[in-house]
């Protein structure tokens, strides 16, 4: 059997013309095998054929492998698919006549040099952001925990793509069942190829929920950390810069990776600023429609005055004007986002000021609904990762406003709280620690405790050790 | 975990929310009709009556948080299955009633205060939608969203109560017990349909999460809280309004015109109600919630799965509003079933810490 493992691979990899197979003689007849856009030549050549040259007395493969010191992993794979696995990872195998196999360590590091990520840029604190290659993450993870209860678990996903993914732990801190529980999901996973971490968090997610994501994302080392020492587990996956964290809250979406480097005062100050901003993006447009169109009484006069002068030309309903304005700035972002940033200025200029302008000169629009519209929409950036959801909830909460008024208003709250409270993942409730309320995790919610007073980890994360000093 | 797993907080919020979110719309009023000014001694008699209940069923909270036996489970074992099920239909008739006479109150209100008239279905479909929605949750998301929206429901019912505070002449309220002691303990009596409010943690009985035998404080805080300001507000109310007072149905909507009501500034206090009004209509989906329960204990349907029959039946009699008043369902429909109502809004409560004794010692017997 194992004299035909190199011609079994031959033939696996027939066509293939990457496909490098060069024979060599040390004492015995070797055959050295590699995928040669997946090695590294240099490593090629100084941990594999360099130490061979000095090799004349070898009788098997064991003994080459005991002499190849140079590289840092020289292995013996278990089986043939094991060793498709390292040759398509980018090992070199070393065949003696017998059919024994070496696996080199001899992988390109073809990739970005670390860099300050663009969707987390921050004032203060580290610049250094994940890159494509997990090994290069996993050093950026453990440059920052120095301590032997860094663990991690290695797996392999996707039955063409064979992507790599750790789940990167802390041992003393992190809940095993919870650990064991991720690793589960993740070996479970059956799909043709995991190219970047979000399909991960679609197979991590238990509730197949369609709004709301409930898998952390972080670009920057130092949050992932953050969160491990809370007792998460960090997922990283071979060729996506996005870290998965879990478990995850709703309330992480309001905190932002400056936040810890400001003082804490300044940090609630501007995490309520965030929560308000939320509450009237997806709000004010609905609020604005209903009391237009039912409750006019509530607005001040005044300002129910300058609202009806500005809208008494408007061809439109005021559920329509508001539903044109969101539907526009939505269009607007979509657009914004898919164009090249030299081109995305240019378009924001034409959308905001030429567009909103010319609509509300023309008597398309009111320029009170084009305020809201604009308000509620710059809110939603306040919250950049759900920035999509928070929109299509502003259109379906105004839309029901529109029609049905305060009380539409009223009841799609509580359905959407209904929904958001019923939701759970690896035994943490997504609303902790509001709902339910758990008062030693309000220390880093709306509100922050300066670190030196923050002496417990959050119960709602399950942890082995609740003590951060202990 | 259990979907409907409720912490005791969590029951003391839903609990409080559950008793100011009723009494503040038509009760004011009926309670002016039958005894004048002296309706507030109505609902402090009728709270003394809740109050020795609630105590007996928190003391059978406590006996049952071991063995956790769901309440139909209790019954079964007691009183017989035939009996168990003739009380669970007697609940199912109370929670469709007292959810009817809400929606009537509600619909009311949006249509006098608010000036937003719309067909009844229209208006009840979306309601029993998010309700049939909060009973495949689970009880658990219905007691968490109460924990998020407590803090400013509570704020505004303040706000709505304590404003009109210096207007209010509290000697018109004199002599006390005018309308004869007699009377008023007749009314409280005849009244009760409107109290127990308490009837819902029948149907959490088995879910309850007790800390260290922390069962009574908080919720026993909760009730005392509420009933002092559902009293106060009516006392308020029938201070502020006289003899006027049984001709204005929705007193919580009154109770704001001495608030900022002028129109320069805009009728916030019209917002307030707004947010008020989710304790309402929570205290519906917890009606609905409780009535489906009810059916799942009468048939006995597959728990995890939503039962669409059940459903459309309750779909059906919340229909029934648009057929009869809900005037005519408190004269005719509640004065039938006011004795067999008690029996279960203030008989069991005080059997049930001995039922349940009874019921764990049969489950130990059998091992």
């Amino acid at each position: 059997m194992k004299e035909n493992l190199l011609e079994k691979l031959q033939k696996v990899f027939y066509g293939d013309e990457d496909l490098r197979v060069r024979q060599v003689q040390c004492g015995i007849s070797l055959n050295v095998v590699c995928l040669d856009t997946m090695c590294d030549d240099k490593k090629v050549s100084a941990f594999v054929f360099q130490p061979l040259v000095y090799i004349s007395d070898a009788k098997s493969v064991k003994d080459v492998q005991n002499k190849l010191s140079a590289g840092t992993v020289a292995k013996n794979p278990p089986n043939f698919y094991s060793m498709v696995e390292d040759l398509t990872n980018g090992y070199t195998l070393i065949f003696d006549e017998s059919g024994g196999c070496v696996s080199v360590d001899t992988r390109t590091t073809v990739g970005r040099a670390v860099a300050e990520p663009p969707t987390s840029m921050v004032l203060r604190g580290p610049r250094e952001g994940f890159v494509e290659d997990v090994k290069v993450n996993i050093t950026l993870l453990r440059k920052r925990l120095k301590t032997a209860n860094f663990k991690t678990i290695n797996l392999a996903v996707g039955k063409y793509t064979n992507t790599a993914v750790s789940l990167c732990y802390l041992d003393t801190i992190a809940d095993k069942s919870i650990v064991d529980n991720i690793a589960q999901q993740i070996e479970n996973i059956s799909v043709d190829g995991v190219l970047d971490s979000s399909y991960l968090a679609r197979y991590l997610d238990s509730n197949k929920t369609v709004l709301f994501r409930r898998v952390g994302v972080t670009e920057k080392p130092d949050v992932a950390v953050a969160k491990m020492l809370e007792g998460r587990v960090a997922i990283i996956v071979d060729g996506s810069p996005m870290v998965l964290t879990l478990p995850y809250l709703f309330v992480e979406d309001m905190q932002s990776p400056g936040d810890y480097y400001e003082n804490s005062t300044m940090t609630a100050f501007s995490r309520i600023l965030r929560f308000i901003s939320v509450l009237a993006s997806v709000l004010l447009p609905a609020l604005y429609v209903c009391l237009q169109v039912y409750n006019y009484q509530i607005i001040p006069l005044q300002f129910l005055i300058t609202v009806m002068n500005a809208s008494e030309a408007i061809p439109f309903s005021p559920l329509f004007e508001m539903m044109l304005v969101l539907v526009i700035f939505d269009i607007l972002r979509e657009a914004n986002l898919r164009m090249p940033s030299a081109v995305g200025i240019s378009l924001s200029l034409v959308g905001a000021i030429v567009l909103g302008d010319a609509a509300v000169k023309a008597g398309l629009l009111g320029a009170p609904a084009v305020m809201i519209g604009a308000l509620s929409g710059i809110g939603l950036f306040t919250l950049p990762d759900n920035t999509l959801v928070l929109s299509l909830m502003r259109l379906i909460i105004t839309f029901i406003g529109g029609t049905m008024g305060l009380l539409g208003v009223t009841l799609s709250i509580i359905a959407i709280l209904l929904y958001l409270a019923s939701l759970q993942n690896n035994k943490t409730p997504f609303l902790a620690p509001f709902a339910p309320n758990i008062p030693q995790d309000r220390q880093d919610a709306i509100g922050q405790k300066p670190v030196p007073q923050m002496t417990e980890r959050p119960k709602s994360i399950p942890n082995k050790n609740n003590k951060r000093r202990g | 975990m259990d979907k409907n797993r409720i912490g005791i907080n969590q029951l003391a919020l839903l609990y409080l929310l559950s008793i100011a979110g009723g009494k503040f719309l038509t009760l004011p009023s009926i309670l002016a009709k039958d005894v004048g000014h002296d309706s507030w001694l109505v609902l402090l008699f009728s709270f003394l009556w809740d109050a020795i209940c609630l105590v007996f069923l928190l003391f059978a909270v406590r006996l049952n948080q071991e063995k956790q036996l769901d309440i139909s489970a209790i019954l079964d074992r007691t009183v017989t299955k035939v009996v168990s099920k003739i009380v669970m239909a007697i609940f199912f008739a109370i929670f469709i009633i007292r959810a009817n006479i809400l929606l009537s109150s509600c619909y009311k209100m949006f249509a006098v205060t608010f000036d937003v008239s719309t067909n009844w279905i229209v208006y009840v479909i979306p309601i029993v939608v998010i309700s049939f929605f909060a009973v495949k949750l689970g009880f658990n998301s219905i007691a968490r969203t109460t924990q998020l929206l407590f803090g400013i429901i509570f704020i505004c019912v303040f706000v709505l109560v304590f404003s009109p505070i210096s207007q209010v002449e509290f000697t018109s309220l004199l002599p006390v017990g005018e309308a004869g002691w007699g009377k008023i303990l007749a009314t409280s009596f005849t009244r009760s349909f409107w109290f127990s409010d308490y009837l819902f943690i029948y149907f959490v009985f088995d879910s309850i999460k007790v800390n260290k035998n922390r069962v009574f404080a908080p919720v026993i805080v909760a009730f005392v809280i509420g009933a002092v300001l559902t009293v106060l507000m009516n006392a308020m109310f029938v201070a502020l309004y006289g003899d006027l007072a049984q001709d204005f149905d929705l007193a919580m909507t009154k109770i704001g015109v001495y608030f900022v009501s002028n129109s320069s500034n805009g009728r916030w206090d019209w917002l307030t109600l707004s947010i008020w009004l989710m304790s309402v209509i929570i205290k519906i989906i917890v009606f609905i919630y409780c009535a489906y329960k009810s059916l799942e204990k009468i048939f006995g349907f597959n728990k995890d799965k939503f039962n669409w029959y059940a459903g459309v039946f309750i779909v059906a009699l919340l229909m029934l509003p648009m057929f009869i008043s809900a005037d005519v369902v408190l004269s005719t429909v509640v004065m039938w079933g006011l004795v067999p109502f008690v029996l279960v809004q203030y008989l069991l409560p005080i059997a049930l810490p001995f039922l349940t004794k009874l019921a764990l010692r049969k489950e130990v017997a059998n091992g």
